[in-house]
């Protein structure tokens, strides 16, 4: 099963498409938790989660924004949405019936 | 970002592959990454990249399998080539039987360091440079020790040039065509089988031997998987 970052990092390649790439995924990730994402911990878990076949990647095109310096694209792979669907659900129904679960089915 | 900062993420970003390095690079660029931070972030990649490869037994074989072992072997052999080759140029002719030897000794020089040098590059690049240091600091402290009334002490180090070239090849290529290996493998080992088997200094000798026998296993595991995809 997925880690909580693995899951994050997939969830925001995939929403962002044929846009996502390290820098547009960490900003995705920061964006949405509020949290820091270290460039070690985005490469170190993309390079993981290629070598299990859940990413694919490769270079990109060079911008002038970012020094003529080419992208590393990333692209889901149907195996890494199986992954990140499964942790989903996991989430999903372990979080069933807890106070903080706005979305409750219907007890009346 | 000060061109102080920037030049400090950029001399960490050596560290990186070159590939990777562009990327970072790039990507710290597009998100206006401030000093310190960048820096950090830069060098927290690196540690990791370091922690996953140690993790691994390939940079541990190539470290103190071959690298360090292999240089005071091929130390040795880089002074009786170096002298042989003094005896000839300073010396007048030599022998048949002294120059043949000499030849002999120069060709396995150059096969046993650039095998040496190939499979350490090939298995363990991102950690290169631990192999590169345990390679230099027997050089280092026999720089200091050496004395000799004929050679002088760059001679031995004559072994590091063909050492590089392998390395650099190792580098660009994971292996090299299985007949190429075997004949590699075979010169290597039947002129060393002395020294192997009787010689004080046998560890060392295995430690530029064995390198030749992995590139053949490498070469036939390759070619047995092209055979089997076709």
């Amino acid at each position: 099963m997925l880690g909580e970052f693995e899951y994050l990092l997939i969830t925001a390649a995939a929403g962002l498409g044929d846009g996502a790439y390290g820098a547009a995924i960490r900003e995705e990730i920061e964006t949405s938790t509020g949290r820091t994402c270290s460039i070690g911990a985005l490469y170190t878990t993309i390079e993981r989660l290629e070598t299990k076949g859940l990413l694919k990647t490769w270079m990109g095109e060079a911008t002038a924004q970012r020094g003529g310096r080419a992208k590393r694209m990333i692209r889901v792979t149907p195996k890494g949405v199986r992954a990140a669907k499964d942790f989903y659900d996991a989430v999903a129904k372990v979080s069933r019936g807890a106070s903080w679960v706005t979305h409750r089915g219907s007890t009346s | 970002m000060s061109s102080t900062h920037w030049s400090l993420v950029e001399a960490a970003a050596l560290l990186l592959e070159p590939e990777e390095r562009e990327v970072v690079l790039g990507d710290l660029a597009e998100a206006g990454e401030k000093g310190l931070r960048a820096v950090l972030g830069v060098l927290g990649l690196i540690a990791w990249r370091q922690v996953t490869a140690w993790r691994e037994w390939r940079p541990w074989l190539a470290a103190f399998g071959v690298a360090m072992p292999g240089s005071f072997f091929l130390m040795g052999a880089s002074i009786s080539v170096s002298a042989g080759a003094a005896a000839w140029i300073y010396g007048g002719a030599l022998t048949p039987a002294a120059s043949a030897q000499l030849i002999c000794e120069a060709v396995l020089l150059v096969a046993w360091s650039w095998t040496g040098g190939f499979v350490v590059g090939s298995i363990s690049r991102r950690t290169l440079w631990v192999s590169a240091a345990l390679c230099l600091s027997p050089c280092t402290v026999c720089l200091a020790e050496f004395r000799s009334q004929t050679l002088s002490r760059p001679c031995l180090m004559v072994f590091l040039i063909p050492a590089l070239a392998g390395v650099l090849m190792g580098l660009r290529i994971r292996r090299i065509p299985f007949p190429i290996a075997m004949t590699l493998a075979v010169i290597v080992t039947s002129f060393l089988l002395p020294k192997l088997t009787t010689q004080p200094g046998w560890m060392s000798a295995w430690a530029v031997v064995w390198p030749a026998w992995y590139l053949v296993v490498v070469a036939r595991r390759a070619k047995v998987a092209e055979a089997q995809a076709r």
